[in-house]
């Protein structure tokens, strides 16, 4: 199974409608695919429709007893499974914080059920804690969305900086997203974006009302609008995702 | 599990007004083609894998695991795909293949069926149930009776209340369950296996069992070994036909070969020649598929600058490699074997040959495995590093023996210690084939340089490369050869002699 984080220390980036849509492209390429919501917002969960409840809460889910698989639910995409975020996710810090090696826990938990899906999207609250230490430990790339603003790649450059000095530290693969093409300071900003970043991926997510309607249709846009730029553009993306991933 | 429900007498109408009265939607009947796909021994039915073609408005690849696992879907609108190399890059064709291997995904049960959905949903609108109602399946050309309809209760993953619930609302309903889904129900009534074909050649012996007896139940299980194996390897289906087909011919000619004494000595000879032929003929085509499936790894550590330089030797071997299957096809699909193997069949059906004082197999073949170990063993400890390439041959035809009457008698020994055993004679086994490969390979290599460049087809880089991968081969040929020292010194030991002897002489004392 490999593992992969849609992951950015700012928020409002496009974080879970990448997991979300990644997650349909992917199984739509015959993957079977785990979706980890660890946002206590539960965007994700909601998108999928599944209840928002962790048994026992996070305590009990990282605790020294816990495990994943009780609190894995299947979706409306039969190869897509969810693992639920609620609430009790915005003390993931405090709980993880007690366990002996809290950046190995998410990664210890994926281990069991790796057998069962070819890849677990961990869909990532904006920080960077502790949680964000046991996501690197447990993913092997970084999906880092970013907007075409030019504060953006301050957090990008924040996130590399970090990393550099992590051990076995997963790559990051910026993603360009929310890309209007008719606005010049967006087209500028993705130029020098791609000038100074080559690990940036090739295919740019477009800001698109389909997008923004997905808490509307509460499905991916590859459901909903299905010959729309924004589909073509996650699925160009899970194909550059994938042939990294698979490579 | 049982999963699914069916009645001989009720309408499908009953299971939808059942569902719809607790909420199920239904959806609009789809018509579809249903083909499993698997190997000809049923690789992925043994992982616990079922892949299946659904040919309907969109056609997709379905590949699902046990109950609970998700299950995994491709879009496939092309021919169905015959090896695992034939689907694009990612995890759905990487499962197959790493299954699958070498050998082809043969289209097996194929049938029809108008399929409706019901589903129930909770109130976010997520399916937490649904049951597929597969009416009127049918299959073409046969007269097997299938039922009617067929309704497959499909749980969600965390919804097993939702799931027992819709299971105890059919049963309450007086329907029939049973086991798997639509496609199990359709094989069990067409008598269609899953199973698959496996070339295991031990079979269940009795150390007091006659002699002769024994040699016709082992011999008959490779006969039908090499029937089944025929059309794959006449159609050249997949290189693992001809490979099994070979292997259950030498396991002939070497279970024949210690059958003086039992078998009536007019027939053993005569059919062993007849399958000495019959192997001989299969060696050129074996020899060129172990070629071609061995290129890539074999070519890689030369690290060509460009690839295309071997293009057209690879191109020529794979000419030879046709060339050497359409003979065998012509030769093997011919008159004298289908003879051969219908006059061996029935001899070994018949009587004929029954002696007046039987003699029990166990103590006859403990002293022919000790009479096979001891010749490995003194074949072994004769080779030194003066000994011609010929030597190591011959120990691994000795080795062949040995392991033959290990497997093809291993009933009568306890299977513990004989896998264990058989263990380490393969690993002896293992050094003596890769010595034997490189030596074939080499030898092939030269004549097709010589070939070729007298022919002009090749350019010099060709050459070159041929050259490099000529000094590779007779350094993999040198490494096997000094390797074999430490392999046949792990073999020889005590602790493995007195394993053989502990099961060997209990074989003889029962």
């Amino acid at each position: 199974m490999k593992v992969a984080a849609t992951y950015s220390i700012k928020g409002g980036v496009g974080k879970t409608s990448t997991a979300v849509n990644l997650a349909f492209e992917a199984a739509r390429e015959g993957a079977r695919v785990l979706v980890w919501d660890l946002d206590p917002q539960g965007a994700a969960t909601f998108l999928f429709r599944v209840r928002p409840k962790v048994r026992g809460g996070s305590r009990r889910m990282v605790g020294a007893r816990g495990e994943l698989a009780s609190n894995i639910r299947g979706s409306n995409l039969s190869p897509v499974h969810v693992v639920p975020a609620d609430f009790s996710l915005r003390h993931l810090d405090l709980h993880l914080k007690k366990r002996a090696r809290p950046s190995r826990r998410l990664a210890d938990l994926l281990a069991p059920v790796q057998d069962l899906y070819d890849i677990a999207l961990l869909d990532c609250p904006p920080s960077i804690s502790l949680a964000s230490e046991s996501v690197f430990g447990a993913a092997e790339a970084l999906l880092v969305p970013v907007v075409p603003a030019t504060l953006a790649t301050r957090t990008l450059t924040q996130l590399v900086d970090f990393l550099d000095d992590q051990e076995d530290a997963p790559s990051v693969l910026p993603i360009l997203s929310m890309v209007d093409r008719r606005r010049r300071l967006h087209k500028e900003l993705a130029e020098s974006l791609a000038a100074d970043w080559p690990e940036l991926l090739t295919t740019a997510i477009p800001a698109a009302a389909v997008i923004e309607r997905m808490g509307l249709e509460r499905a991916p846009v590859g459901i909903s609008a299905p010959s729309s730029p924004a589909t073509r553009a996650y699925r160009a993306l899970w194909a550059e995702v994938s042939a990294r991933l698979w490579a | 599990m049982q999963s699914s429900f069916t009645h001989p007498d009720r309408a499908a109408s009953s299971v939808l007004r059942s569902l719809t009265a607790i909420g199920f939607q239904v959806e609009l009947p789809v018509a579809a083609t249903c083909v499993l796909l698997d190997t000809f021994d049923a690789r992925l039915h043994r992982a616990g894998l079922r892949l299946e073609y659904r040919g309907g408005e969109v056609g997709e690849l379905v590949l699902a695991g046990p109950a609970g696992t998700p299950t995994a879907y491709l879009a496939w609108a092309k021919e169905l795909p015959r090896f695992g190399s034939d689907f694009p890059i990612g995890p759905f064709g990487q499962r197959v293949a790493s299954l699958s291997e070498e050998r082809a995904l043969i289209p097996g049960l194929a049938f029809t069926t108008h399929t409706r959905v019901a589903s129930q949903r909770d109130r976010r609108g997520k399916v937490v149930v649904s049951v597929l109602l597969h009416e009127r399946p049918s299959v073409d050309d046969a007269e097997a009776e299938l039922p009617s309809w067929v309704a497959e209760v499909v749980g969600v993953v965390g919804h097993d209340t939702e799931r027992a619930e819709a299971f105890d609302r059919l049963a309450r309903l007086g329907l029939v369950p049973t086991n798997g889904t639509v496609a199990d129900v359709v094989a069990r009534a067409m008598g269609s296996s899953l199973e698959g074909h496996t070339s295991v050649p031990t079979i269940a012996l009795d150390a007091q069992q006659d002699a002769l007896s024994a040699y016709r139940a082992v011999l008959l299980n490779l006969v039908s070994t090499v029937r089944v194996n025929l059309p794959g390897t006449l159609a050249n289906t997949d290189p693992e036909f001809l490979h099994e087909l070979r292997v259950a011919v030498r396991r002939t000619r070497s279970v024949l070969s210690q059958g003086r004494g039992v078998l009536p000595e007019d027939v053993r000879l005569h059919f062993a020649t007849a399958f000495g032929q019959l192997g001989t003929l299969t060696g050129p085509a074996r020899d060129l598929d172990v070629y071609v499936m061995g290129w890539d790894l074999m070519v890689a550590p030369l690290r060509l600058p460009d690839p295309r330089v071997l293009v057209r030797v690879r191109g020529e071997i794979e000419r030879r490699r046709r060339a050497a299957h359409a003979i065998l096809s012509v030769e093997l699909g011919g008159e004298a074997c289908r003879q051969t193997l219908e006059d061996w069949s029935g001899w070994l059906a018949g009587t004929e040959g029954v002696q007046p004082k039987p003699k029990p197999i166990g103590p006859w073949m403990a002293r022919r495995i000790a009479k096979a170990h001891a010749r490995v063993v003194a074949h072994g400890r004769a080779i030194t590093p003066a000994s011609p390439p010929e030597a190591l041959h011959d120990l691994r035809k000795d080795a062949k023996k040995l392991r033959y009457l290990l497997e093809c008698f291993g009933g009568l020994l306890p299977r513990k210690g004989r896998k264990a055993f058989v263990g380490q004679l393969k690993v002896l086994q293992d050094n003596l084939g890769e010595h034997q490969d490189a030596e074939v390979q080499l030898a092939e290599l030269r004549m097709l340089a010589h070939d070729l460049h007298a022919r002009a087809s090749v350019d010099t880089d060709a050459l070159l490369a041929m050259g490099r991968l000529s000094d590779l081969l007779d350094r993999r040929r040198r490494e096997q050869r000094e390797l074999f020292v430490e392999r046949f010194a792990s073999y020889d030991t005590n602790a493995n002699a007195i394993m053989l002897t502990t099961m060997l002489d209990a074989l003889e004392q029962r």
